[in-house]
């Protein structure tokens, strides 16, 4: 009689309902208006999932637009929330390799939950209000915006049609997904379709052509590289477009920021838009594409008590005008006629595209600009601003617009960041100084002055056509948490490097010989730092060739065996 | 010779996979053609793309049929060559991906095996839409499942009109009653078959009698639809770039069905 043994046991143990799931989300909220409770989290699913009062307040505030936008029809926009309480948890081997190649801008967020939002308004005579009113929230700690931006725009527009088994059964497609594995062509069912995504690796190089003629899914052109987080730059710059490198530099050393605009489609893209102008850095300090006064970090953030918070935030109700005046950097976006406000763009170059001071800035000037007295470091890229104004004029498709702009901030930053990388590479210590039988050495201090140094001679302006005052800029980004954020992750991959060299010089030495004048003592202590070295091999995730771990567990074996019985009996046994 | 080529391309398919003699229907008396090879045009076009790996073929087959017929059981036993007697409803659908070699060309089956339930009747149009094979399973002992066949026949034709689909009447749990009333059940059903259209088979998941055969007769028989499909459009038309109209690309631009919402949203 054949039963259930006969299926995968091993498959049905490791992944239980929900395991698959919660790789890629957190949890779908259906968010709607009560006429007595205002918004309402009307279910969650799936079920079994608890939300803080916090967060869920959060997400009932977020998923509608603020105020009376009128955002008739269907919007869909993306907003980001703390983490209530710490859900750190045991790291598994699929988070180790979601994370191995991923590049920091698409980590897993472990302190944030971004929410795709997919809000519905239309005119329903038949409810009191007269309206239907709705929001479908993704809620998931993975920042790949435009991907579940196309999720919920799959699944939202089902379940407004077709009630909550469209949630149970979409749910139940994502549950059956691989995980996030970076650098793998991946095959998602939902809702009788069929995606192909390719998560880009930190390898990856960028530009690089997507769709490889790859055996299989030859004809179905997998994800392609940047598109589940890309924003398109262009769309969503257009009304700054003058002011491109001044933003650049303010994400770049996490200033205070704020985005004002008529609707959240248009505040969040734009700060999702600023915070990927310096990939492949990543943006450390807070952002929020859309946050409101109801937010549970309201007053910290506008608290006047103390200096603006570095956090970058995308606002839509006409009261933050007041609230964010005495903020340094305001980017406000007025109505936007989005395609024709950009249209014949004469400010691009010509200097009538002056910044705003910002207490100029009344309730209720929208005019669209950049509102700052913040005085760049770097020159304008002219060059670059002509053959993109050419572009302009010449109604240059968006997306080849978009593209352009990529690229260009991909090498600006790209510029910046090699000189710190080729600064970090001098602090390694030398191969000669790994010596098997010493601690490993440590990376030498970062000195900012000696970098600086190295900067004067030998810095971006060897790469980049961009001039300007670029140590003045280093020394404002050594200050910022963007920077600080960025070298101790560096240091630690650097360290991870030095200690798997260690131990491969440890298993090439001679430990019997060494243990010849040894005493016992010192020969038990290396057994025990042998074995410490090993466990910190899987504990730390080191990438080490498997040849090095077979001598190092084969030269403990010898070791051992060169002490008298009694001993070795005790040392096995510990 | 031959085989060094087969395994250079199609390194995942399992030897149980691989198709080379055309598959027979189960009964005389309903099946889908009166053939008894592939249609020649088939073999000489695989004969001679051998060499080449375009032209992928992909066919979406949808499973659908009463609640507790046992349609998950059926997918499993052909994929995972498991039988589990517990019964666990099906939450909205489950997928398997099936990959066969036919004629030396590389095949995809996408099998939806969708929830039986009647609360989950409101996401059939998602689920259904682009399916070029139908399978309808319905329970030989419990008659009811079967007059339902045509019910449900008729919702997948809705959501994929003008094209035609390919449609099998699958009866299960042959193994739950004795010969005599299998016969009789199967009598009955074949008369449905018949005015479905379909080509009937009697199987039973717990043994697995007739699972291997039933699916690889579909699976010949879609990818014969499928290059027939490829070599008409292209004697039309630019070469199609996909057969199997149910994969989405993301990051391009919109897909036809969220231009049309958008479409509607802007009337609104």
């Amino acid at each position: 009689m054949e039963t259930a043994e006969n299926t995968d046991t091993k498959e049905v143990l490791s992944v239980l309902p929900w395991d698959q799931f919660s790789e890629w989300m957190h949890c779908v909220c259906v968010v709607t208006f009560d006429l007595e409770l205002g918004q309402a989290l009307e279910f969650i699913y799936p079920n079994h999932i608890e939300l803080s009062e916090s967060e869920r307040s959060n997400i009932c505030y977020l998923a509608f637009p603020d105020s009376n936008s009128g955002c008739m029809g269907d919007t869909q926009y993306c907003f980001r929330i703390r983490k209530g309480r710490s859900t750190r948890r045991k790291l598994t081997e699929s988070d180790y390799l979601c994370s191995k190649d991923c590049p920091v801008t698409l980590l897993k967020d472990d302190t944030h939950y971004y929410g795709y939002v997919y809000f519905r308004q239309v005119r329903d005579k038949t409810l009191k209000r007269g309206y239907f009113q709705k929001s479908v929230v993704l809620l998931s700690s993975l920042p790949y915006f435009n991907f579940f931006k196309d999720i919920a725009d799959i699944i939202a527009p089902e379940y407004f049609d077709n009630g909550e088994p469209c949630l149970e059964a979409a749910c139940h497609d994502i549950d059956q997904w691989p995980s996030p594995v970076p650098g793998k062509p991946l095959t998602l069912p939902l809702m009788g379709m069929i995606l192909h995504v390719r998560i880009p690796t930190k390898q990856d190089k960028p530009g690089r052509k997507l769709i490889e003629a790859s055996d299989n899914v030859a004809s179905l052109a997998p994800f392609t590289l940047s598109s589940i987080n890309r924003i398109d730059l262009f769309e969503s710059l257009q009304g700054v477009l003058p002011h491109i490198h001044l933003l650049w530099e303010l994400v770049l050393l996490g200033e205070p920021l704020v985005v004002m605009a008529p609707s959240p489609t248009v505040c969040a893209s734009t700060v999702l838009a600023l915070v990927s102008s310096i990939s492949p850095l990543r943006c450390y300090c807070d952002y929020r594409p859309f946050f409101t006064i109801h937010d549970s970090e309201f007053k910290e953030y506008t608290t006047k008590t103390q200096a603006p918070p570095r956090v970058i935030l995308g606002v839509t109700n006409p009261f933050f005008a007041k609230t964010f005046q005495h903020w340094p950097h305001i980017v406000r976006i007025g109505d936007m006629g989005l395609g024709n406000s950009g249209g014949s763009n004469p400010s691009l170059l010509s200097n009538d595209s002056k910044l705003k001071k910002t207490s100029k800035l009344k309730a209720l000037d929208s005019k669209t600009g950049v509102y700052t007295k913040y005085k760049p470091f770097l020159k304008k890229d002219k060059l670059f601003l002509k053959t993109f104004a050419k572009g302009l004029a010449g109604k240059r498709p968006g997306t080849a617009q978009s593209t352009l702009l990529e690229r260009h901030f991909l090498e600006l930053t790209q510029s910046f960041i090699i000189p710190l990388e080729r600064y970090l590479a001098s602090l390694m210590p030398l191969q000669k100084c790994i010596s098997p039988l010493r601690a490993p050495p440590s990376l030498k201090p970062f000195r900012p002055e000696e970098f600086f140094q190295m900067v004067e001679n030998n810095g971006p302006q060897l790469t980049s056509g961009t001039k300007g005052d670029w140590v003045g800029l280093y020394k404002r980004f050594i200050q910022s948490p963007n920077f600080e954020q960025w070298f101790l992750r560096r240091r630690s991959e650097i360290e991870a490097k030095i200690m798997s060299l260690h131990l491969v010089a440890l298993s090439e030495t001679d430990l019997e010989s060494w243990c010849y004048e040894k005493s016992e003592v010192e020969i038990v202590d290396m057994v025990l730092r042998l074995r410490q070295k090993i466990s910190m091999v899987t504990s730390h995730r080191l990438e080490v060739p498997a040849a090095t771990l077979e001598r190092l567990n084969n030269q403990i074996t010898s070791i051992t065996d060169s002490l008298p019985p009694d001993l070795r009996g005790i040392l096995i046994k510990a | 010779m031959e085989n060094l080529d087969v395994n250079r391309r199609m390194i995942q398919v399992h030897k149980d996979r691989v198709v080379v003699g055309f598959p027979q229907a189960q009964t005389k008396n309903a099946r889908i053609d009166e053939k008894y090879d592939f249609d020649p045009r088939v073999r000489q076009s695989c004969a001679s793309e051998r060499a080449s790996t375009v032209g992928l073929k992909i066919c979406k087959m949808i499973i659908i049929g009463d609640m507790a017929v046992g349609k998950t059981c059926l997918v499993n036993r052909f994929c995972k060559k498991a039988f589990d007697r517990d019964y666990k409803a099906t939450i909205g659908v489950d997928f398997e991906v099936e990959r066969f070699e036919i004629l030396n060309t590389p095949f995809t089956l996408q099998m939806w095996d969708t929830a039986g339930q009647e609360r989950f009747q409101c996401i059939a149009s998602a689920y259904y839409r682009g399916a070029q094979v139908v399978v309808i399973v319905f329970d030989v002992s419990e008659m009811r499942s079967l007059a339902s066949a045509q019910s449900w026949l008729e919702a997948a034709q809705k959501e994929n009109a003008g094209s035609q689909l390919l449609t099998f009447l699958v009866g299960t749990k042959k193994d739950l009653v004795t010969d005599a009333i299998y016969r009789d059940v199967e009598h009955e059903a074949i008369k449905v078959a018949k005015g479905l259209h379909a080509e009937y088979w009697g199987v039973s998941s717990k043994t697995g009698e007739n699972v291997k055969e039933l699916f690889t007769r579909i699976a010949a028989l879609s990818f014969e639809g499928a290059v027939l499909r490829e070599l008409e459009k292209r004697q039309f038309a630019t070469p199609p770039k996909t057969i199997g109209s149910s994969s989405f690309r993301i990051g391009s631009t919109s897909t036809q069905a969220s231009s049309k919402q958008k479409l509607a949203c802007c009337k609104m």
